[in-house]
């Protein structure tokens, strides 16, 4: 794993200045051990898609970053802030970071309006007015400001996880993780969720992107990793990944799913 | 398990102790609320000269038991004894009953006969939504003490059964002891349970029917009947004897009604949980049963209820712990078991606290018994399934 | 025969229903026979009892004991204020539910007078009942109750559904909320001020006790869900021996306890009267029920939502209060008015229990009235008591599956 270029370094960020480090760290659950001794470091604007089998440890890993699973051993350091058992870091951390979830988890009980305003109004103390005017501007991002008083149940899966992304964005989080967020929706609906990440990922923002839409990685990666039985195996940019991996599991694995 | 020497946050940020922060102030609420309520009753107990012992167990009852074989002189704790039995007593028979009529008609709501569905829907509807208290009053007042005749006049059907406000006689078993009864019951059930494996070898050999049921239930009944014969026994009928019931056993009035008023109540959902049991098992088994040309009874028997069962013993289980603690309204009506024993010592001078702290004591005891046998059964049913 | 084999099975008709619901084979006919036969006896049974021989003039004669007891005559308009009230309160709810409906745009719209056929259905006993009792009195005061309440419900449905449809400013919804929540608790207070608590009696005591039971375990009730459900191990331990306590002991010897021995715990210058030992023991004992309802409803809620709420940085506290607690609330208010059901009837033991004269007391009561002692009246009272808490609880639960089935459809 001693290649010369900066991307094969985990270790290193690929662009600007490091914004999020994790080095050595190891997640149990029980017996189970998810992660083993992970390292990465990605950068300012960076875009990071994480791809393995199921079961690898990718989901556990962004969790971890947003502290919705507490890592075991290691550090965690996310915009200078690290993630230990102080809660005001934890909260910190979290604000800084955006989540959009394969399940879309959009609260059914609030309209899409009040989905998104809630924790810029709530955590932020954003007044009601600008909160709502700053949403709407972020559903038209994400091409659907017809639908801001709806609820979340009328809308189709692809809209609900716009919605969803709009509803990170509002916080302006420094990086936004995507733990499989196309993963649930029909296939025409993907491409309106893909086509939007896309357009975030040109406009600058650091992603940590799970996912098995090899397409997406290809054209938007910085840099690819793959993770097997909880372990990072290969680290690399889209072309020196889909060209010539290194790695026999990295082979086997591309070979099942391309 | 080692950690990386990591920067310590300073310790009102630290979520491992703000969280055992948090407990402790809760708890520490708790036990406020605890220990003012605990001061104010040493405070008062002492000021009026209560005592807060459990001594008063060992003192004279002071009163009688009617239908059981007690003396005044004995201490409360036998009275106790005899409360808990009474309660277990009318909470067993309670429970036989109403289960057999909560399955009856639950399945009876399903039926295609429509007359019959009807029939259980008005069951159902008419007692699941009457307060317990006011049926078991409509019952003890209104049908046992008003419509049953004097004792004088007493209805005995069939020569068979006393019907009177005095008490009801059922006719009962004589000469023969209740062990060598239980000794009949055994021999008669390990031939039943014999004959039954015979039989199933015999059909899954040869395919011929099994009959296990009807020849070892023959068996059973046979060998209860000679062995009956045999050693003596003989069944005494009840009769009016002046102002009295002689032979037989005597039903008391109070337990009548507690025991019809309970079965009666408890039935109604007893026969909804039945009902909704069957009705979340997917028609698709009840196709793929059909489509294998079972026939009714045996789409019923070997498909859906043992599917339904596992849906409905978690609910039948509450429905038994509900019984068992409404039997204590049976206080209200003269009917001697934990609750009413415990109100009238209470009214003879034991102390409230202590005596009443027993009997919820004793029923939360039940309750956690009779939810571990459920739990077993729950578990049994799971495993099978599997 | 031959003639009816050869023709295919016509698939309607009387004759054809009767064949395939009565008389479909042997055992079913003779279940027909003898159930209908039975339930024939007992209905004509019944209706000569209610028709012919039951004596009601010992119903309307006590009507105003079985009711509200003792109430003092000249204090009955205090009743009827704060009955009216509850129908504008429930009138308002109802149409701010509807109002939200429209303005989210989910509502369904058929005609108005669809859907006051529709109401007039669905609470039709309830309906019928209360022009019973009407016609069973004869002063003037009732009636005026009940249009009062009618006109303050139908004014509180327009108010309620004009509000609701709109977008206020969020001073005037806060502070409607404020007015709906105080309700309850102003109309308690003018009551109280009339005829102090100790002093209700009468269907009035079982109706009040239910709801104060209800109203006042939901703090308590919510908490102890909490409490179970979280990972704190001490806060669990202290709420699963409450729950398990409680709900392993009967009602009825929690409210004898109470009735021997609630003055011990408190201080001797508070002496609880009967009324208020009742409603505590009925707070504390279904705070154990709702526990495990609200329990229910906090697992139903998808874990993803806590989740989410969390990672939009939400505390956990905010995230239980905005998020997770008011879906879960939701989705057990079917359970929660079984709940109530179950209260509602249980409020009986009160009387037995502590001696308070409520519905079922006065029911026995009256019958040893010179007039009526000694004449077997029993049947005619306890009758009259069960029918009308039958009514109650027979449409609040089938209103409470009418929910439960919108709620189940509704959802995602």
């Amino acid at each position: 794993m001693t290649q010369p270029e900066v991307f094969a370094d985990a270790t290193k960020a690929a662009t600007g200045s490091p914004l999020i480090e994790v080095s050595h760290v190891d997640k149990f659950f029980g017996d189970f051990q998810a992660l083993k001794d992970i390292n990465l470091v990605v950068g300012h604007q960076e875009v990071v898609v994480v791809i393995g089998p199921s079961g690898s440890g990718k989901s556990t890993l962004i969790r971890c970053i947003n502290r919705l699973e507490k890592h075991d051993r290691g550090r965690i350091v996310v915009d200078g802030i690290e993630l230990s058992d102080d809660i005001r870091n934890i909260q910190e951390v979290r604000r800084e970071t955006g989540m959009v979830f394969q399940q879309f988890n959009l609260f059914p009980h609030l309209t899409v309006l009040d989905n998104i305003t809630l924790a810029p109004r709530q955590v932020r103390r954003v007044p009601k007015v600008e909160a709502e005017a700053e949403a709407m501007k972020l559903l038209e991002r994400v091409g659907i400001p017809e639908q801001a008083h709806k609820y979340p149940g009328q809308l189709s899966g692809g809209q609900q996880q716009r919605v969803a992304i709009a509803r990170s964005l509002a916080m302006k989080p420094k990086v936004m993780l995507f733990d499989e967020p196309t993963s649930a929706l029909d296939p025409e609906m993907i491409k309106e969720v893909l086509d939007v990440m896309v357009e975030l990922a040109q406009g600058g923002m650091t992603m940590i992107v799970v996912t098995h839409e090899m397409g997406f990685a290809r054209a938007v990666a910085d840099r690819i990793v793959f993770m097997s039985d909880g372990q990072i195996v290969e680290v690399g940019p889209p072309e020196h990944f889909f060209t010539n991996p290194t790695e026999e599991r990295t082979k086997l694995f591309l070979s099942q799913i391309l | 398990m080692t950690t990386t020497v990591r920067s310590r946050p300073r310790f009102y940020r630290d979520v491992r102790i703000l969280t055992w922060a948090f407990q402790l102030l809760v708890f520490a609420v708790v036990a406020a609320v605890g220990l003012w309520l605990w001061g104010n009753f040493r405070r008062n107990t002492a000021s009026s000269g209560i005592p807060t012992s459990f001594d008063f167990l060992s003192n004279p009852t002071t009163f009688s038991i009617p239908g059981a074989d007690f003396s005044p002189n004995e201490p409360v704790r036998n009275a106790y004894i005899v409360g808990l039995i009474n309660t277990l007593r009318v909470s067993i028979v309670g429970i036989v009953f109403a289960t057999i009529v909560g399955v009856l008609v639950g399945i009876g709501r399903l039926a295609q006969n429509w007359v019959v569905s009807r029939l259980s829907t008005v069951y159902v509807e008419l007692f699941r939504n009457l307060p317990l208290l006011v049926l078991l009053t409509f019952i003890f007042l209104g049908v046992v003490l008003q419509f049953l005749p004097a004792i004088a006049d007493s209805w005995t059907p069939l020569g068979w059964f006393v019907f009177s406000n005095r008490g009801i006689g059922v006719p009962w078993y004589d000469g023969i002891s209740g062990w060598s009864l239980v000794g009949l019951v055994a021999v008669g059930g390990l031939g039943w349970w014999l004959i039954a494996r015979w039989r199933r070898k015999v059909h899954e050999r040869t395919g011929r029917p099994s009959r296990g049921v009807l020849l070892g239930g023959g068996f059973f009944v046979l060998a209860l009947v000679l062995g009956w014969v045999a050693l003596g026994g003989g069944i005494t009928l009840p009769a009016v004897d002046g102002r009295q019931i002689a032979g037989g056993i005597r039903v008391d009035p109070s337990f009548f009604a507690l025991l019809i008023a309970l079965s009666v109540y408890t039935a109604s959902h007893i026969a909804e949980i039945v009902r909704g049991a069957i009705q979340a098992i997917p028609k698709g088994q009840s196709e793929a049963a059909m489509a294998l040309a079972l026939k009714g009874f045996q789409r019923m028997w070997y498909v859906i209820l043992p599917q339904a069962m596992r849906v409905a013993i978690p609910p039948l289980g509450n429905q038994y712990l509900n019984l068992i603690k409404n039997s204590s309204l049976g206080a209200g009506f003269a009917y001697f078991e934990l609750t009413n024993v415990t109100q009238v010592t209470v009214g003879n001078g034991s102390p409230a606290v202590p005596a009443f702290f027993l009997t919820l004591l004793f029923y939360v005891v039940l309750s956690l018994v009779t939810s571990a046998i459920v739990n077993i059964a729950n578990r049994r049913f799971k495993v099978v399934e599997r | 025969m031959s003639a009816d084999a050869m023709r295919p099975p016509s698939r309607s008709g009387p004759s054809e229903w009767m064949r395939r619901n009565l008389f479909r084979t042997w055992y079913d006919t003779v279940l027909t026979v003898v159930f209908g036969a039975l339930a024939l006896y007992v209905l004509a049974r019944a209706i000569v009892f209610v028709f012919v021989d039951a004596r009601w003039e010992i119903i309307e004669v006590n009507l105003k004991l079985l009711m509200v007891g003792r109430w003092p005559s000249e204090e009955l308009t205090t009743i009827a204020v704060a009955v009216a009230m509850t129908g504008l309160l429930i009138g308002l709810v109802a149409g701010l539910v509807r109002g939200r409906q429209v303005r989210a745009g989910t509502a369904v719209r058929p005609s108005i007078g669809s859907r006051l056929a529709d109401l007039a259905g669905r609470f039709s006993l309830l309906i019928g009942t209360a022009l019973l009792l009407l016609a069973l009195t004869d002063t003037a005061g009732p009636w005026t109750m009940a249009i009062a309440t009618l006109v303050a419900g139908v004014v509180g449905r327009l108010v309620g559904g004009w509000l609701g449809s709109r977008f206020l400013p969020r001073w005037v919804t806060r502070l409607g909320a404020l007015l709906i929540v105080a309700i309850p608790f102003v109309v308690f207070f003018y009551l109280n001020r009339a005829v102090p608590l100790a002093a209700w009696e009468g269907f009035f005591f079982n109706i009040t006790a239910a709801m104060a039971g209800i109203l006042l375990c939901f703090p308590l009730g919510v908490l102890l869900a909490l409490a179970r459900r979280s990972r704190l191990r001490l806060l669990q331990s202290m709420s699963i021996v409450y729950i398990e306590f409680v709900r392993g002991a009967p009602l009825f010897v929690l409210l004898l306890m109470a009735n021997v021995s609630l003055e011990f715990f408190v201080p001797a210058a508070i002496a609880p009267s009967k009324v208020v030992r009742a409603i505590t023991v009925f707070t504390l004992f279904t705070a154990a029920y709702l526990a495990e309802i609200v329990r229910g409803g906090l697992q139903s809620v998808p874990r993803g939502q806590e989740e989410a709420a969390t990672a939009l940085g939400l505390s956990p506290f905010k995230s239980m209060l905005l998020i997770v607690l008011p879906q879960a609330l939701r989705n057990v208010i079917p359970a929660q008015i079984g709940q109530f059901i179950s209260l509602f009837k249980d409020t009986t033991l009160a009387g037995l229990a502590l001696g308070i004269l409520d519905m079922l007391s006065a029911a026995q009561v009256i019958t040893q009235q010179p007039a009526f002692r000694g004449q077997g009246l029993i049947i005619e009272t306890l009758v009259f008591v069960g029918f009308l808490f039958w009514v109650g609880s027979f449409t609040m639960s089938r209103e409470s599956q009418r929910l439960e089935r919108k709620i189940g459809v509704g959802e995602r």
